[in-house]
């Protein structure tokens, strides 16, 4: 009896001598863990249950897409002088009266609000000299006017830095539309909240007022109301936020009566903006927007084909399935059993 | 998960061993391996010193140089014994103290990068990160282009400082160590860091010992000093080290001594010391045996005092302590390749880019300056001027360099990065494995090499050692052949009331520690005494098992006061059993010293004078002692290979007992037994003192003293008389046979490499399951070029039949016997290729009596001629040329020592243990790793084309949509977790379907998971995943007033999505963890996407959740992912019925289990159609 406890020890002590390594699920790659295996069923489903989301989808977009009534009028080789480009850059550039009337028919009842876009095409607004020249520091806040080291080369005019600065800004769009009806009344644009609110509360400073804009040697677009805080210069904030792809809208205003088909609409514009010297286009559109957005079939189709071709698929694996059955885990597939000691 | 369990690193190099010798140059190691050639089956008689004795004529010359060379006074160290000032004074030697810590405070940083910088990935990203700063070319922000390495180089350091800071503080726990110093004629107490070279040090029993010292005196009055070398290499048992004569008497304190110690300069053989010694005028010289190194520990030895002669760093404990060898998997190979072509890609991507870049640049040349989007000119200074605009020519060439910098991510960096962090998780696995761990030894596996993991998967070729590695290396004494009388009789188990032979000492009882099964007959005739002839020759056989070894006798107290155990602590195991055999046998080894033993015969004490001994060499393969019997004759002992020994043997007399003998040995080797003979024979007085007066000189030579000793040696062993021979057992190692079987199943060959005989080798093949009875086997004994020529023809054409008559995994395949003599001729001539036909035609190979660096060179035969993975194991030393050679080396810790696993990739305990690595571990990690690296290539070109297909629109100018901080963090945050966590824990298919059908194992050997095939299906996959992603919100936002902050995140959130879809739906099982990670990281994307977003001084402000409030975001992000995963989803599902592989069914097996086992035992009961 007295060597038992001394022998316990020594157990003990054995135990915790041992390296055995410690058992948990963990260590021994044992967590319990689920280990889905698609049976011939669960392909099947899966496309099926593709097929029976997309399509809906496809088809709920297609139909959106269709409510939308969208009037695009190019209007920049009509309203320049038919001629060379240099001829219409070089009226483009001069002081004349650049106005321009355009005739819109609206085809189909259009509901308000009606959006007026400007579209601008082969215009890259992602380019990256473009992009990067802007300073979004001074755009914030009035102690941040002179920072504008990332706005050249329209960072400063006349030794005083430009507010706002950079070549986003100093390309600002200027062209202008008033709309009319027939019967010479003013259709009124709303372009109030035409930019995102955020933009306006937080990126926009309410003390930022211009200053020194568009005062160097080239004029790229629009001026500035040097009295109004840049929070406030809802056309500048929409264009700031620049365009993901070369051929881009951007709002305008917002047109708040409902239109009628066989309206006709009087467009005066002011064709100022030069797009001419990189035969860029310029469009005025006029769109009504459904849950999707604008006017765009491709997610329909792209829907319907996917779905589409996930009905033809769960169709070829039924019938692989049923041609060719495969017991699933059948040993008489694995390769020693199917073709011994060929490897 | 713990670093320290995963992690190799020497943190603290005196607790542990120190490699020693795979670092140093090879010729060391194969010279102190070679020791060990023969004992795998003659017995060793070699302590710590001799092991250095020389093999083969290559290795002799080298010996010969070593111990012929004049000391120079250049490349010598001079220390004066006692004398510290006058030492140091001309020449700095190092101090004690040590510094493995690499660095300090203020070297840190410039040392740590410098080190970080060695590794190319890393001089690729800082090569891209100081391109961006140009600012011609800064894509990226500052702070966004630095993160990502800096990110990496920080994590490294700080790992890099935490090791660094345990190994300071072990340094200083080491250096502040006491010893005793002889200062002033008095020994004090003094810190290890201080101790200088040429102070004379005490240490008592159980102390460490703190530099390399010569031993001056013990206190053994022969001057014995037992030392156990564990710290630095591992092996336990008792060593013994000897103070010269000269200097034993001379006690320090007292009279002053003062001696000139002339030694080698610090190197890094431990089993190598060669120094003279001059005291009081007398030249003496010094070997291994006289040298104690730092490290070991001082054992059964009251106290020593010896001379510092290394110290410090210059120690050879610390030149060897440097880490495992570094190998390279084959699976990073080839991935290294296909990384090639990535860059090949990458290149024509940015070519791509700046030709149209050109091309735009020709078509605008005029426009330039008007263009409101590029504005070349600027007006802003009083003369206009460029701006940022360096020519036609250097624009391209800086949208070249952009898009280089914008496209970094097509080379997977995060890759090399990502593989480092899984072989540590998959390490850490290996380590943990409770199957792998060993209960005898209480070693767990060890992982040695961090890169080779996932070679583990791929493996077609083991070769593996015999002893110690198939078998268990403990040696049982089985039968005795005497006077041509075999006592292989019923070895009967001891008698209740025997327990084995025992002594009275002092009125205690002393027995051996160990039980030997004893023949009763020649138990009988043992205690009978010597009076009749045969029981004579019995005497003298087991006179011979007991004195002529290096066995020391170590009395343990045991629990009961009056009884103690007599331990044998040896070199070689089979010397232990011979003892343990002899002590049984009623001659009990009680006490060596260098001058003499003492045996217990039949329970009267004897003492035998030990006038010299010839230590085993591998030339001789035997050993001899001069023992002075207390009759007053000298005899000498002679014990070594049959081989050997018969060649020495008079055979005039006693021939038929020769003969007798001869077929005993013939049939004990037949059942896997080791054999041994004995000669004896009497000196005459003459001879005597002719020997003892050469072998003095010999001894005391200071050059050449191997050779010269050799030669007396063999002038003294001849015309022995036969006493007899011995049989030892060598037991196969537990699951042995099963497990080659699941080797074998794997189609993994199995080549057994072993120095023992044919018929012991052949015999252990049967026994093991290598070898089967309907397996016919070539044998090839050749002697010369010729005949080897000829028997391998004749074996290729018998061999063919194997391969024509059908599979070759059948049992009635061919097996290949070959021995070391016939691979003189063969290896490294033309004869290889014929031999490697031969082998590959044979099912098994087995090689006899082969020298280590044979091994080798059958590593290389394979290596050299196929792309198939080879992996040896082994234990002694004799294997590590073998284990360095193959693809994987893996070593047994077990009984001989531990050069094996110090020059192992891995090290493990036990044989079988092969199984589960192989087939359990090695298809895991290979299967994961595999997909890690093709996953890798997918996830970074899918956002790289992302990225590339927006370039096309953005007049060629490489803008990102996807903010910078997202294309930085999108390797090193949004996807990067995921991966890692499945690579480190997915796993295809249950353990326990491993090792059911280790035909699965062929999917590693095949390549299944990593080819040229799946790199190009995985390159087109990509190429439609990243056009969907591209240009379905391309369409969709095409003319509409979407801005580029708003479509970027929607590329963002599409790309990251869609790669953890694309991992969810390979993912083959799904714990909590991989849940967490996956989904986590969509979750952590979406948050850092909303933080980017909520930063009002970014352009992007806000536009996350300006985009979240549109419909079309939902559609676009639900349509990209099922658009772009279908293709793969169903081609993935086509292939899964049509054409499963192996591991597809039996994961359906392991899911629906009970079909696969009911079928199982269908296929088991029917045998299979062959």
């Amino acid at each position: 009896m007295s060597s038992t406890p001394s022998a316990a020890a020594a157990a003990d002590s054995l135990r915790r001598n041992s390296k055995r390594p410690k058992y948990s699920r963990f260590t021994q790659q044992e967590l319990p863990a689920c280990k889905p295996i698609l049976t011939p069923r669960w392909v099947i489903s899966a496309f099926l249950l593709v097929t029976i989301v997309f399509v809906p989808i496809g088809l709920a977009s297609l139909f959106a897409s269709r409510d939308v009534v969208e009037i695009v009028d190019r209007y920049d080789a009509d309203c320049a002088p038919s001629g060379s480009t240099r001829d219409k850059v070089r009226y483009i550039q001069s002081i004349a009266d650049k106005t321009c009337n355009r005739t819109l028919t609206v085809p189909k009842h259009m509901k308000q609000p009606i959006y007026v876009y400007y579209q601008l095409d082969n215009f890259y607004q992602n380019h990256r000299r473009y992009v990067k020249s802007r300073s979004d520091q001074q755009l914030r806040s009035q102690s941040h006017e002179n920072d504008t080291g990332s706005c050249k080369p329209e960072d400063n005019a006349n030794e005083m830095s430009i507010v706002p600065c950079g070549l986003v800004a100093w390309s600002m769009f200027n062209d202008t539309y008033s709309f009319f009806t027939n019967n010479s009344q003013q259709l009124p644009v709303n372009k109030s909240g035409i930019s995102w609110k955020s933009d306006r509360d937080h990126k926009f400073g309410k003390d930022v007022f211009p200053k020194n804009f568009q005062n160097g040697t080239l004029i790229g677009g629009a001026h500035l109301n040097k009295s109004i805080p840049l929070s406030l210069q809802e056309d500048l904030i929409v264009w700031m936020r620049t365009a993901a792809l070369p051929t881009f809208r951007k709002l305008y205003g917002r047109i708040e009566v409902d239109l009628q088909a066989g309206d006709v609409i009087n467009v005066i514009m002011q064709n100022n903006y030069n797009t001419y010297s990189f035969n860029g286009k310029k469009k005025l559109v006029l769109s009504t927007t459904s849950w999707l957005g604008g006017k765009n079939n491709f997610i329909g189709i792209a829907y319907l084909a996917v779905g589409g071709l996930c009905f033809l698929l769960a169709m070829t694996f039924t019938i692989i399935y049923m041609v060719k059955p495969r017991r699933l885990g059948d040993p008489s597939y694995l390769s020693w059993n199917r073709n011994p000691g060929g490897h | 998960m713990s670093l320290d369990d995963a992690q190799i690193v020497n943190v603290n190099p005196q607790q542990q061993s120190p490699d020693t010798l795979q670092n140093s140059s090879s010729h060391d190691g194969i010279q102190s391996k070679s020791w060990r050639a023969s004992s795998v089956q003659e017995v060793g008689f070699v302590d710590f010193g001799s092991k250095s004795v020389p093999q083969g004529a290559e290795s002799e010359g080298f010996s010969m140089s070593m111990s012929h060379r004049e000391i120079n006074n250049e490349d010598s160290r001079l220390v004066y014994v006692n004398d510290a000032l006058k030492t140091n004074e001309r020449f700095e030697f190092a101090g004690n103290s040590i510094r493995t810590a690499k660095y300090s405070v203020l070297s840190f940083l410039p040392r740590n990068l410098f080190e970080q910088f060695h590794r190319v990935a890393y001089i690729y990203f800082l090569i891209i990160a100081i391109l961006n700063q140009l600012p011609q070319l800064a894509v990226f922000g500052r702070g966004a282009s630095i993160l990502p390495l800096s990110i990496v180089l920080l994590v490294t350091a700080v790992k890099d400082a935490y090791e660094d800071w345990r190994r300071h503080r072990s340094d200083r726990i080491e250096n502040n160590r006491m010893s005793f110093v002889l200062v002033n004629d008095r020994f004090q107490q003094k810190k290890w860091k201080d101790i200088q070279v040429g102070e004379i040090i005490r240490f008592s029993a159980n102390d460490t010992i703190p530099c390399d010292i010569v031993l001056l005196s013990t206190s053994d009055p022969t001057g014995v000093a037992y030392i156990q070398t564990i710290n630095l290499d591992g092996e336990s048992n008792l060593k013994t080290r000897y103070a010269k004569l000269e200097t034993l008497s001379r006690v320090p304190e007292k009279d002053r001594m003062n001696g000139l110690i002339k030694c080698e300069k610090p190197n890094r053989n431990i089993y190598g010391f060669h120094a003279t010694m001059e005291i009081d005028g007398k030249h003496l010289s010094l070997g291994p045996s006289n040298i104690v190194l730092r490290g070991c520990v001082l054992k059964n030895t009251n106290s020593a005092v010896g001379v510092a002669v290394y110290a410090g760093n210059e120690t050879k404990a610390m030149l060897n302590s440097s880490g495992a060898p570094s190998k390279r998997s084959r699976l990073e190979t080839r991935m290294n390749r296909e990384i090639i072509l990535l860059s090949v890609f990458l290149i024509a991507l940015c070519t791509v880019v700046s030709v149209c870049a050109g091309v735009w640049l020709g078509r605008h040349r005029d426009d330039l300056d008007m263009l409101p989007f590029y504005r070349k000119m600027d007006y802003s200074e009083p003369v206009a001027e460029n701006y940022n605009y360096s020519g036609f020519g250097m624009e391209i060439l800086f949208t070249f360099l952009m898009s280089v910098i914008v496209f970094q991510i097509m080379i997977p960096i995060s890759l090399y990065i990502s593989m480092e962090l899984v072989r540590v998780g998959q390490a850490y696995f290996m380590i943990r494995d409770d199957k792998m761990y060993d209960e005898t030894s209480n070693s767990r596996f060890q992982c040695r090499a961090l890169n080779i993991n996932e070679d583990l998967g791929q493996i077609k070729y083991v070769f593996s050692d015999k002893t110690g590695t198939l078998t268990e290396n403990k040696m049982e004494f089985k039968y005795a052949s005497i006077l041509g009388v075999d006592y292989s009789g019923e070895g009967t188990d001891f008698d209740g009331e025997q327990r084995g032979y025992c002594i009275q000492v002092n009125g205690q009882v002393w027995r051996p520690k160990m039980m030997v099964k004893v023949d009763k007959v020649l138990l009988r005739l043992s205690q009978t005494g010597n009076n009749m002839k045969a029981n004579e020759q019995i005497y003298d056989f087991f006179l011979a098992l007991a004195a002529c070894n290096t066995i020391v006798p170590i009395v343990v107290d045991t629990s009961d006061p009056s009884e103690k155990l007599v331990d044998y602590q040896g070199e070689s195991p089979d010397e232990q059993a011979l003892v343990y055999a002899a002590a049984a046998y009623g001659f009990m080894l009680m006490e060596r010293t260098s001058g003499h033993i003492v045996i217990d015969i039949q329970g009267e004490r004897q003492r035998f004078n030990v006038l010299g001994m010839h230590e085993f060499d591998s030339d001789r393969k035997r050993m001899s002692v001069i023992l002075g019997c207390p009759d007053g004759t000298v005899k000498v002992i002679v014990k070594g290979a049959d081989s050997s020994m018969f060649k020495i043997i008079d055979k005039s007399r006693n021939l038929d007992v020769v003969r007798a003998t001869e077929s005993h040995l013939h049939s004990y080797s037949s059942i896997g037994l080791r054999t041994l003979v004995v000669g004896m024979r009497e000196l005459g007085v003459p001879e005597f003192e002719q020997w003892q007066s050469s072998y003095e000189t010999a001894s005391t030579a200071v050059m050449g003293r191997v050779a010269l000793l050799r030669k007396v040696a063999i002038n003294l062993e001849n015309n022995l008389n036969i006493v007899g021979a011995s049989a030892i057992e060598d037991r196969l190692q537990m699951g042995v046979p099963e497990a080659i079987e699941s080797l074998r199943k794997a189609d993994i060959k199995v080549w057994v490499l072993t120095g023992d005989k044919q018929e012991t080798a052949i015999s252990i093949g049967y026994s093991s399951k290598l070898l089967t009875s309907n397996m016919s086997q070539v044998v090839i004994n050749s002697n010369s070029k010729e005949s080897c020529r000829k028997s391998l023809e004749d074996a290729l054409i018998t061999s063919r039949k194997f391969v024509v008559s059908g599979d070759p995994h059948a049992g009635g395949s061919g097996a290949l016997i070959i021995d070391g003599t016939s691979l003189v001729y063969i290896l490294d001539s033309e004869l290889e290729e014929q031999l490697f036909q031969l082998a590959n035609n044979c099912a098994v190979v087995l090689c006899c009596r082969v020298a280590p660096l044979q091994k080798a060179g059958i590593v290389a035969l394979i290596k050299n001629r196929t792309d198939d993975m080879t992996l040896a194991i082994g234990d002694g030393a004799n294997d590590v040329s073998m284990i360095q050679m193959a693809d994987v080396g893996i070593g047994i810790s077990g009984q001989e020592g531990r050069q094996a696993v110090m020059a192992s990739d891995f090290a493990m305990g036990q044989f079988r243990f092969l199984v589960p690595l192989l087939l359990v571990h090695g298809h895991w990690n290979y299967q994961r790793m595999g997909y890690m690296i093709l996953y890798n290539f997918y996830r970074n070109a899918v956002f790289v084309l992302v990225l590339f297909w927006y370039v096309l629109f953005t007049g060629f100018t490489l803008t990102t949509a996807v903010t910078e901080w997202s294309s930085v963090l999108y390797s090193v945050l949004y996807t990067s977790v995921p991966t890692i966590v499945v690579a480190i824990l997915d796993k295809d298919l249950s353990r326990r379907s491993l090792l059911t059908y280790p035909q699965l194992y062929g999917a590693g050997q095949r390549q299944e998971s990593y080819n040229a095939k799946l790199f190009w299906l995985t390159i087109a996959d990509t190429l439609w995943q990243s056009i969907v992603v591209f240009f379905v919100p391309l369409f969709v936002y095409w003319k509409s007033d979407i801005d580029g902050s708003s479509l970027g995140d929607l590329w963002t959130l599409a790309v990251v999505f869609l790669v953890n879809v694309h991992l969810a739906m390979d993912v083959i099982r799904w714990s909590w963890i991989s849940h967490a990670s996956i989904w986590g990281s969509i979750i952590a994307t979406c948050i850092c996407v909303i933080i980017i977003d909520i930063i009002p001084m970014l352009p992007g402000y806000w536009a996350i959740f300006d985009l979240a409030s549109k419909g079309s975001f939902w559609i676009c992000l639900l349509g990209i992912q099922i658009a772009a995963i279908v293709p793969r989803f169903g081609i993935k599902m086509f292939i899964q019925h049509c054409k499963p592989s192996d591991i597809q069914i039996a994961r359906e097996a392991e899911k629906f289990g009970n079909s696969m086992e009911s079928r199982g035992a269908e296929i088991e009961m029917n045998p299979p159609r062959r």
